[in-house]
């Protein structure tokens, strides 16, 4: 009895150690993105196609840019969307959600209709198209992912919410007579968070990867915004001749920021999740 | 999102991979060699994939017209450029224009056929010209009023206005037979009477032309001419695998070596430069945001024309391979050396000071507390536009005037140049195109892409296109340019600023000998096989 209990404190105690070392390295690099937005944007003929090297950790491009600067804010620039991309889209997803389990049927169809309608098209032409008429840019990437990333986590609180309408302690407590804010208060909301809270982290590895891809495509943020995107698509020219510095570190770069948020969201659910919680 | 990160990470591997192993290639240029030696009559040229016609090979939906002229290779047309572009004959054996301009007399051989054998006669030239009219959406005809066949080999040209720059035109428009012609199947099946026949076209890949037997002028030396539409990285893939034997490239490729292959670079009449508006910020006729209150001062117009190091901007950006551009027609007949200007960047400040812009805090000079700011557009996706743009700015900012970078999409782009700089490519071989750009466009005040407006200028373009001789033309073309009190240059207007000429650059493979070119137009495309029929192996 006692290894066990001690295996799972340290389970406990490492996730969250790991969480708050994944919060700090993420905060560092949307900080340190914003700070070097310039020098990332700063060109400099004299210093053209550097491998890297000691002073360009990640070389320099066509117009003398350092790429290790540019990594980064296009890094921090792809975190702060996804950051509102996610909080906007899972914002939407609790109201529809929510409305779509406590409205009435034809509420229901109805908002069951525009998620099915929603998940029914591919995510990334969806993007684009919303990207394109929202004239693409800052506002365009963050309309085009917001828009097409709520379905799912609508979905999840659509049938949470159904369930917990007709679970025993709910019925208890409506015919014991509590007002239906403090059910939904005090019985609803506790058991709603932890799946919104994840469900929300798991929507940023998701929404980087579309905002990356999205302009890596042109159709989304301006060719002279250092994104990840754009430091991509500007790479695949300069790869036949030899310039794999352009490509790998920010590529690299940005898989080991998906993967991080990926993680946290996991670790996150796995601590919050009451099924898991005390493995 | 496992698959998706695996299909990242693979992407990435794999195109390291495949840049090391392109460097190391083995022997490439082999197998072209050994074709080349079966066959020393034919040719395979790689060109970029906005090089293949939309709307096929009719004169009439922008073959050989439009934006990028070239030769039509598979219609004859009544004159052709020469090489000083000047104007020679082709169909054509003489061309005369009456007094008051309004009445074209061009007549032509009388020996020429369509390669389904009918013979080629005045019909069909009138035919053309009055489709083309109508139909034309990239050329402009409203000065011709109707073409008409008087006997078999006599054309009239009957005009609305004087334009005596026709035989520019009539350059570009290949002839095509009256009697099989039919505008919903002619662009992908033409018959024509120029130097090759359309063998073989497969859309989003290639064309395959063959030399034309019966050709009533020199018979083309290259048999087989095979053009393969592909970008710019697969192009130079191509060539080093010894696939193509003429691959255009750019700037960017210039420091590679291929095996059996060589660097040729063309010198282009392709320019790059900026507008700059020239009146104060306000809306247009059309209720449009126009005019930028910095630039509308001629005199910072002035410093920026002389406070840019146009050779530096070549070196950086070009890797040497341009030449400075001072005008949009720099050495066309219709050329005003007037236009050069040295790069001074002390008399830029000096211009920048007697404009009240005084040198303020951080570098960036103020007046009246404004600061002198600039956003300078690009076409997003143009690589080369954006290196010119971002080096302009960093010279601009030299002179005190900070600037900001951003790419537009043409959706937009053309609106938005109202009111700020936008780097715009040009170079064409009519002198039409300075009336393009500076000419006041119809009755809105201003020309057409920038604001600005010069009643002298207007009149001599005018002029230009009133009198009868090309000679006299050229001169006046000139003369709008700069007369000696009032024009578009560093004394005058300057509501342009004129940077580079972009060399175009080929891979070419050892042996091929590629004609002398003339100045190539804007459009990296077609020209370069103008006189693919003169080519030859060694």
């Amino acid at each position: 009895m006692r290894g066990e209990k001690q295996y799972s404190e340290n389970r406990r105690q490492s996730t969250i150690l790991f969480l708050i070392a994944a919060a700090v390295i993420l905060a560092a690099v949307t900080v340190s993105g914003i700070l070097l937005e310039e020098r990332g944007m700063e060109t400099d003929f004299s210093r053209t196609n550097l491998i890297p090297s000691v002073q360009y950790l990640f070389g320099t491009d066509w117009m003398g840019r350092d790429m290790l600067a540019r990594t980064l804010a296009g890094l921090s620039l792809s975190i702060r969307i996804g950051l509102l991309t996610a909080v906007v889209s899972a914002g939407t997803a609790l109201v529809l959600g929510t409305a779509a389990a406590v409205l009435g049927k034809k509420a229901d169809a109805v908002i069951s209709w525009c998620i099915d309608l929603v998940m029914g098209i591919p995510h990334i032409l969806l993007v684009m198209l919303i990207s394109i008429a929202c004239g693409r840019g800052f506002a365009g990437v963050v309309a085009g992912v917001s828009l097409s990333h709520w379905p799912s986590l609508a979905r999840v609180i659509r049938g949470e919410v159904l369930q917990l309408k007709s679970a025993p302690y709910i019925l208890a407590a409506e015919k014991l007579g509590v007002s239906r804010f403090d059910i939904i208060r005090r019985h609803m909301a506790p058991h709603i968070l932890p799946q919104f809270l994840t469900g929300m982290i798991l929507l940023f590895p998701h929404a980087i990867l579309h905002e990356a891809s999205v302009t890596f495509l042109g159709f989304g943020l301006s060719s002279e915004q250092p994104a990840i995107g754009v430091i991509l698509s500007e790479s695949m020219r300069y790869l036949t001749t030899g310039k794999w510095w352009l490509a790998l570190f920010p590529g690299l770069a940005l898989v080991l920021t998906v993967i991080l948020f990926a993680m946290l969201g996991e670790r996150l659910r796995r601590l919050l999740d009451p099924a898991s919680a005390h493995e | 999102m496992k698959k998706r990160l695996t299909a990242f990470l693979l992407t990435a591997t794999m195109a390291a991979v495949l840049a090391a192993g392109c460097r190391s290639g083995g022997t490439p240029g082999q197998a072209a060699q050994e074709q080349a030696e079966k066959e020393k009559d034919s040719v395979v040229i790689a060109m970029g994939p906005t090089s293949e016609p939309e709307a096929g090979f009719d004169p009439a939906y922008g073959w050989g017209a439009g934006e990028h002229v070239h030769e039509p290779l598979i219609q004859s047309t009544l004159t052709v450029t020469n090489t000083d572009l000047t104007i020679g004959y082709d169909l054509a054996t003489g061309c005369t224009v009456s007094e008051d301009g309004l009445t074209w007399t061009v007549t032509i051989r009388d020996d020429v056929s369509f390669t389904d054998g009918e013979p080629l006669t005045a019909e069909d030239v009138a035919f053309t010209y009055n489709t083309v009219k109508e139909a034309s959406s990239v050329n402009d005809f409203t000065m011709l009023d109707s073409a008409e066949a008087a006997g078999d080999t006599t054309v009239v040209f009957h005009m609305n206005r004087p334009f005596s720059i026709w035989p520019y035109t009539m350059a570009v428009v290949g002839i095509v037979p009256e009697h099989a012609y039919d505008s919903g199947t002619y662009g992908s099946n033409p018959i024509g009477s120029g130097r090759y026949i359309l063998k073989q076209w497969d859309r989003g890949q290639q064309v395959i032309l063959e030399a034309n037997p019966d050709y009533y002028g020199e018979a083309p030396k290259m048999q087989r001419v095979t053009i393969l539409f592909m970008e710019e990285d697969a192009a130079f893939l191509a060539a080093q695998a010894g696939e193509v034997d003429l691959a255009y490239t750019s700037a960017t490729y210039s420091d590679q070596t291929i095996d059996g292959c060589s660097l040729a670079s063309y010198a282009s009449v392709d320019n790059r430069g900026f507008n700059l508006p020239a009146v104060p910020a306000g809306t247009d006729a059309e209720g449009r945001t126009a005019g930028n209150d910095f630039t509308a001062d001629v005199l910072v117009r002035r410093a920026i024309n002389i406070g840019v190091d146009r050779q530096e901007m070549i070196d950086n950006v070009l890797n040497g391979y341009g030449t400075p551009a001072y005008s949009i027609c720099d050495q066309m007949p219709w050329y005003n050396e007037a236009s050069e200007v040295e790069y001074d960047p002390e008399g830029a400040a000096e211009l920048l000071d007697e404009a009240g812009w005084k040198m303020g805090e951080g570098g960036v000079r103020e007046k009246d507390g404004a600061k002198a700011e600039l956003n300078l557009l690009y076409s997003a996706g143009d690589s080369v536009r954006q290196a010119l743009a971002a080096d302009f700015a960093d010279q601009l900012g030299e002179l005190g005037i900070s600037c900001t970078v951003e790419g537009v999409g043409w959706d937009t782009a053309y609106d938005r140049a109202l009111s700020d700089p936008l780097i715009w490519g040009w170079g064409a071989h009519t002198p039409m195109e300075l009336y393009n750009i500076y000419h006041t466009d119809g009755d809105t005040g201003s020309a057409r892409y920038s604001p600005y407006s010069n009643e002298t200028v207007d009149a001599y373009m005018d002029e230009a296109l009133a009198v009868s001789g090309l000679e006299e033309s050229y001169e006046l073309w000139q003369k709008a340019q700069w007369d000696g009190t009032a024009g578009v240059t560093q004394e005058g207007d300057v509501p342009w600023v004129w940077l580079v000429n972009i060399d175009h650059l080929y891979w070419v493979r050892d042996g091929l000998q590629v004609a002398e070119q003339k100045i190539h137009p804007h459009g990296h495309g077609w020209s370069v096989v103008n006189n693919v029929d003169q080519w030859a192996w060694s």
